[in-house]
C-alpha cells in the first residue's frame, strides 16, 4: 500500500521525513528532537562530528533502532520500522561503511541475496541483464561474476549501492561514501550519485569530515551537533569554513601553516625493503626512502597498498623479506619492538582500539603501555603507578582528553579522545621518530585539527615524522615530501613545494609519473 | 518489566567494587546450599542437620579439619597455577600433569640422594627438603613450559597441549612406580617407595609447612599483578595480545613464563600431597584421584576471577565442602557422590551469579497514574 504511494512521488516532493526523532541511551541523549525532510531527486547531506548522533539517526531511519519519540513519514504517511526489512520494503536503501557482503560469493550473488524475487530457482541471466542495465545507467563498471573478496573498497561500495537499487530503493543512505576511495574513484562515484539523483532518487550521504565532498555534490545540508540539528542550509549558501563552524561550534583553521624547519640528518633510512602480507603476497616491493629530523614524510595511498605492512615493520611487529631498516644509521632490521621504543621511536597505530589501547585498562594503565619499561617509571621491576597517575592527569589536561578521570576505562572514550590519549602517550616520550599511521582517520574536524597541530609541533621539536594517510589533503598540507604508494611501490617521491594534487591523486590510483607527463 | 507497582530493569555495571563482588559470591553460596537441601529432603534428611554435620566435621573436628586444610593447600596451589596463565589470557588445564611431574621431580631427588635405599636413612632435611621443593617446581615448570612455548612460538592451542600432557604425565608416573619402575615400592603394591621419616616435612600441629608456601605464593602473586612490571606485562597480554605486542611485550616470553611459573606452582602441589601430608609420604596408588582434584583449581580460579587473594576463601570452602560432603554421605548413609554433587551445584550457582558482576537489577516504584499527566511534546 505504502509502497504504491512511494511510486507516485514526483521530483521535488518530500519522500522521507523525520519529525522530532528522540533517542536516549543510558546516560546519553543521542538524538534530540531531530527534524528533516528529504525530497525526491535531492542530494541531502547529513553532517556531524563523531558523537553528534549521526549513527543513531541512520540506524533509526533504517529500522535498526526504534525512536523513543518522534515519527518517520514516507510520502506523507507515518510509518513504523520494526526491522530493516520494513525499511527496505518501503524503499530505504542503506550503504554501510563496514560493508555487509559475503566475501566468498560473486557480485551478482551478493546483489540478489535476500531479494524477494530471487525465489528458489535463480534466473541469473535475467537478473544479470537487469543489473547490467543499472550499471550502464549510472556509470558503474563492475564484473558481476567476480568474487567480492577480489574487489577494491570502492567496488564493494558499488555492490552495496547496486544491491539497494535492485531492491527498488527510493532513498539511498550512504555512510561516509568516500572514506576509502582514491581521488579518481571518488570522482566517479560522485558522477554516479548525480545520475541517480537525476532519476528522482533521494540521496542521503552521512559525512563526518570530508567537507569538500558535501560542497561538491549536495543540494542541501543538515548539520547535527550533540544530537540536535544546528543548521539547515542550502549548499549554495555555505563555504567549507562556515560548515565546519556549524559542525564544531567554533572557528576551525583548515590550512595548517607548514612550519619551516631546517631538516637535519636522516633519523630513519629504509633500503630496498621487501615484505609479505599476512596472505603471503609481496606487499612491499623494493622500497627505499629516508626521514630526516624535523621533516614530515608523507605516504599517500588508499589502505591496502602496503602501508600497514610498512608501519608494522618499522615498529618491529613484522618480519622483513629483504632489505634494511636503519635508525640513526644503526641497523634495526631485526630489533624487537621494545628496543625501538627504548631507542626513541614512537608508533601511533591505525587500529586504535585493537592495538593502540586496551579497553579494559584504566587510562593510567593505558598510558603505562609506553612507559612500563621506562627507567623513570619502573625501578627494580616495580611500576611506579603513582607517578604514572600524575603523568596521566597531566596528559589528560594538556591534550584535552574528555574523560571523567584517570580511572576511566579506555573503552569508554570516544574515538577522538582515545586517539588524543594515544597521541599524548607517544608524543610525551619525545620520540626522535614518529610513525603516524592514519592518525586522523575517522576523527571529526575538531580532533583532526588537534592531531595535525600536535604533529606539527613535534616536527618543530626536530622529530622525524612518517605520516601514512588516505586523506590526500592531509598529506599535502602537512608533508615536506610526499610519496604516493600503490601496490607496495612508491610511484614517486615529490618535494612538498612541487606537489600537484591531481598528479598525486592519479599516482595513488596506480599511474606512473612518466605516464602523467605525456 | 513490571512486578506489582514496581518496574524492574537490568542495568550494565560500569564499576564493580570488591565488597559487591564478595557479597555476590556469598549470596551464590547461600543459594547453592538452599538448592542442595532439596537433595537432603528427598533423601529424608533434615538439611539443617546435614549442613551442621558437614561444617562441623570440616571446620571443627580434629579429624576433619586437617583433611580440609591439606586439601585447601593443594587446591590453593593448583588455583594459583591456573591463575598465572589465566591473567595472561591463557588456559592452563594441565595442573594435573604438572603436579605429577613435580612429585616425580621430588622423589627423583630423594632417590638420587639415597632416600630409596632404606626407610630409616638419616638424611639432612635442611638440604633435602629445599632440594625436593626445587625439583618439584622444576618438574612442573618444564612440562608447563612445553605448552607455553608451543603456544607462544607456533600458536598451538594450549588447552589441547596441556590436556595431552596430563595423560603423558599420568602414564609416566605409572611407569615409574609400578612393578619394575625406578620408584617402585619394595613391597610392590603399585605405589612409590616411602619417604624416610628424617625428611618428613615439618609440621605445625597436624598441618605441614606447605600452608605458608601456598598462602605466601597467593600474596606474592597478588603483589606481582598489582605492582610489578611483570604483572603489568602479563595483564596487558591477557587483555589484548596485539596491544601488548605493540607495547614491546613478547608474546612468546609471556606465554613461556606464565606456563613455566604456573607449572612450577602446580609441581609444589605435587610435593605437598605426596611428601608433606602426614600419613601419605609416597606417590600413592590412587594418585589419579589427586590429579582429578587438581581440576578444581580451574573452577576456583574462574570463580575468583583471577584474583589470588579471593582464591583463598574459595579454595577453603571447596576443600571443606568436598571433605564434609564425603563425610555426611557415609554418616547419613546417602548414596555415592554427595560431595561431587554439592560442589557441582555450588559451581553452577557461582557461575550463574557472575551475571550480577556485569548487570544489576534496578527496582523503581511506579508512580500512581494521574489523569493530568499527558504525553509531552
Amino acid at each position: 500500500m505504502q509502497r504504491e504511494l512511494l511510486e507516485q512521488i514526483e521530483r521535488g516532493e518530500t519522500v522521507l521525513e523525520a519529525r522530532g526523532i528522540t533517542k536516549t541511551f543510558p546516560g546519553v541523549l543521542a538524538n534530540d528532537g531531530i527534524d528533516f525532510a528529504i525530497k525526491a531527486g535531492e542530494i541531502h547531506a547529513i553532517l556531524g562530528e563523531n558523537g553528534a548522533g549521526k549513527t543513531t539517526l541512520m540506524n533509526i531511519l533504517f529500522g535498526l533502532y526504534q525512536p523513543d519519540e518522534g515519527q518517520i513519514l514516507i510520502g506523507g504517511q507515518p510509518v513504523q520500522f520494526r526491522s530493516p526489512l520494513d525499511a527496505i520494503d518501503l524503499g530505504i536503501g542503506m550503504v554501510h561503511q563496514n560493508r555487509k557482503l559475503v566475501l566468498a560469493h560473486t557480485v551478482i550473488e551478493n546483489i540478489i541475496l535476500g531479494h524477494p524475487n530471487a525465489g528458489t530457482i535463480m534466473n541469473l541471466r535475467r537478473t544479470g541483464a537487469e543489473i547490467e542495465e543499472l550499471c550502464q545507467r549510472y556509470g558503474f563498471s563492475l564484473d558481476l561474476k567476480a568474487k567480492v573478496w577480489q574487489l577494491s573498497e570502492g567496488e564493494k561500495q558499488v555492490v552495496e549501492i547496486l544491491k539497494a537499487l535492485y531492491r527498488g530503493a527510493k532513498v539511498l543512505i550512504l555512510d561516509e561514501p568516500t572514506s576509502a576511495l582514491a581521488p579518481p574513484e571518488t570522482k566517479k562515484l560522485l558522477g554516479s550519485i548525480e545520475a541517480m539523483a537525476r532519476d528522482e532518487l533521494a540521496i542521503v550521504p552521512f559525512i563526518t569530515h570530508k567537507l569538500p565532498i558535501v560542497l561538491g555534490i549536495s543540494d542541501r545540508v543538515t548539520v547535527l551537533r550533540n544530537g540536535r540539528v544546528t543548521a539547515r542550509l542550502r549548499t549554495a549558501d555555505v563555504t567549507e569554513k562556515s560548515l565546519a563552524k556549524e559542525m564544531v561550534g567554533r572557528e576551525v583553521i583548515f590550512r595548517l601553516e607548514r612550519a619551516r624547519v631546517e631538516a637535519g640528518a636522516p633519523v630513519l633510512r629504509v633500503e630496498n625493503l621487501n615484505a609479505r602480507s599476512d596472505k603471503g603476497f609481496l606487499a612491499l616491493k623494493d622500497i627505499s626512502f629516508s626521514v630526516r629530523e624535523g621533516e614530515i614524510f608523507g605516504i599517500a595511498g588508499i589502505s591496502g597498498n602496503g602501508q600497514q605492512e610498512l608501519a608494522e615493520i618499522l615498529a618491529g611487529l613484522r618480519k622483513v623479506e629483504g632489505g634494511q631498516v636503519l635508525f640513526d644509521e644503526s641497523d634495526i632490521t631485526s630489533s624487537t619492538a621494545l628496543k625501538r621504543w627504548h631507542m626513541g621511536m614512537g608508533y601511533i597505530p591505525s587500529e586504535r582500539v585493537a592495538v593502540g589501547s586496551i579497553g579494559d585498562f584504566s587510562l593510567t594503565e593505558n598510558v603505562a603501555m609506553n612507559y612500563y619499561f621506562d627507567r623513570d617509571f619502573c625501578r627494580r621491576g616495580l611500576v611506579d603507578y603513582g607517578k604514572l597517575r600524575r603523568l596521566t592527569e597531566e596528559l589528560i589536561s594538556e591534550y584535552d582528553v574528555a574523560a571523567p578521570g584517570h580511572e576511566t576505562k579506555a573503552k569508554n572514550l570516544s574515538g577522538g579522545n582515545l586517539q588524543k590519549l594515544i597521541l599524548a602517550r607517544v608524543l610525551s616520550r619525545k620520540p626522535r621518530l614518529i610513525i603516524a599511521n592514519l592518525p586522523t582517520q575517522g576523527l571529526d574536524v575538531g580532533a583532526t585539527e588537534f592531531v595535525r597541530n600536535k604533529l606539527m609541533e613535534a616536527k618543530k621539536e626536530k622529530a622525524g615524522i612518517l605520516l601514512i594517510s588516505e586523506d590526500l589533503d592531509e598529506v599535502l598540507s602537512l608533508s615536506d615530501r610526499v610519496a604516493p604508494i600503490y601496490e607496495g611501490e612508491f610511484m614517486d617521491i615529490i618535494p612538498g613545494d612541487e606537489v600537484q594534487r591531481e598528479s598525486v591523486g592519479a599516482m595513488m590510483a596506480g599511474s606512473r609519473p612518466e605516464e602523467l607527463q605525456t | 518489566m513490571t512486578i506489582g507497582s514496581y518496574s524492574v530493569r537490568l542495568e550494565k555495571r560500569t564499576l564493580l567494587r570488591s565488597w559487591e563482588a564478595a557479597l555476590i559470591s556469598i549470596l551464590a553460596i547461600v543459594l547453592a546450599l538452599v538448592l542442595f537441601s532439596l537433595i537432603f529432603i528427598l533423601a529424608g534428611i533434615n538439611p539443617l542437620v546435614a549442613y551442621q554435620e558437614i561444617f562441623s566435621y570440616a571446620f571443627a573436628n580434629r579429624f576433619g579439619l586437617p583433611l580440609v586444610i591439606n586439601r585447601f593447600i593443594f587446591l590453593l596451589l593448583c588455583t594459583s597455577a591456573f591463575i598465572i596463565p589465566y591473567r595472561a589470557g591463557l588456559w592452563n588445564i594441565g595442573m594435573t600433569g604438572q603436579l605429577y611431574m613435580g612429585s616425580l621431580g621430588a622423589f627423583g631427588v630423594l632417590m638420587a640422594l639415597g632416600g630409596k635405599e632404606s626407610i630409616s636413612a638419616e638424611l639432612n632435611p635442611f638440604v633435602l627438603i629445599p632440594l625436593m621443593l626445587v625439583a618439584a617446581a622444576i618438574g612442573g615448570a618444564v612440562i608447563g613450559a612445553i605448552a607455553g612455548v608451543l603456544k607462544g612460538r607456533f600458536n598451538i592451542n594450549e588447552i589441547v597441549v596441556t590436556m595431552i600432557l596430563n595423560f603423558i604425565a599420568y602414564w609416566l608416573v605409572a611407569y615409574m612406580i609400578k612393578e619394575g619402575g625406578a620408584f617402585m615400592n619394595p613391597g610392590g603394591r603399585g605405589e612409590s617407595f616411602e619417604l624416610p621419616p628424617s625428611v618428613y616435612a615439618p609440621l605445625l600441629g597436624d598441618i605441614p609447612f606447605t600452608i605458608f608456601l601456598a598462602l605466601g605464593l597467593a600474596l606474592l602473586l597478588y603483589f606481582v599483578f598489582a605492582k610489578t612490571r611483570l604483572g603489568y606485562e602479563i595483564k596487558a597480554h591477557g587483555h589484548s595480545p596485539a596491544a601488548a605486542r605493540y607495547s614491546g611485550i613478547s608474546p612468546l616470553g609471556i606465554s613461556f613464563l606464565t606456563f613455566a611459573l604456573g607449572g612450577a606452582i602446580a609441581g609444589l602441589a605435587g610435593y605437598h600431597y605426596f611428601a608433606a601430608v602426614p600419613g601419605v609420604y609416597k606417590i600413592a596408588r590412587n594418585y589419579g584421584y589427586f590429579g582429578d582434584l587438581a581440576f578444581y583449581g580451574i573452577i576456583c580460579g574462574l570463580i575468583s576471577q583471577g584474583n589470588p587473594l579471593a582464591a583463598i576463601p574459595i579454595t577453603l570452602l571447596f576443600g571443606g565442602l568436598s571433605v564434609g560432603g564425603r563425610f555426611v554421605q557415609g554418616k547419613l548413609h546417602m548414596s555415592f557422590g554427595v560431595d561431587y554433587a554439592l560442589l557441582g551445584v555450588l559451581m553452577i550457582s557461582l557461575v550463574a551469579f557472575q551475571f550480577f558482576y556485569r548487570y544489576r537489577i534496578i527496582w523503581t516504584k511506579i508512580a500512581k497514574e494521574s489523569p493530568d499527566v499527558g504525553v509531552s511534546g
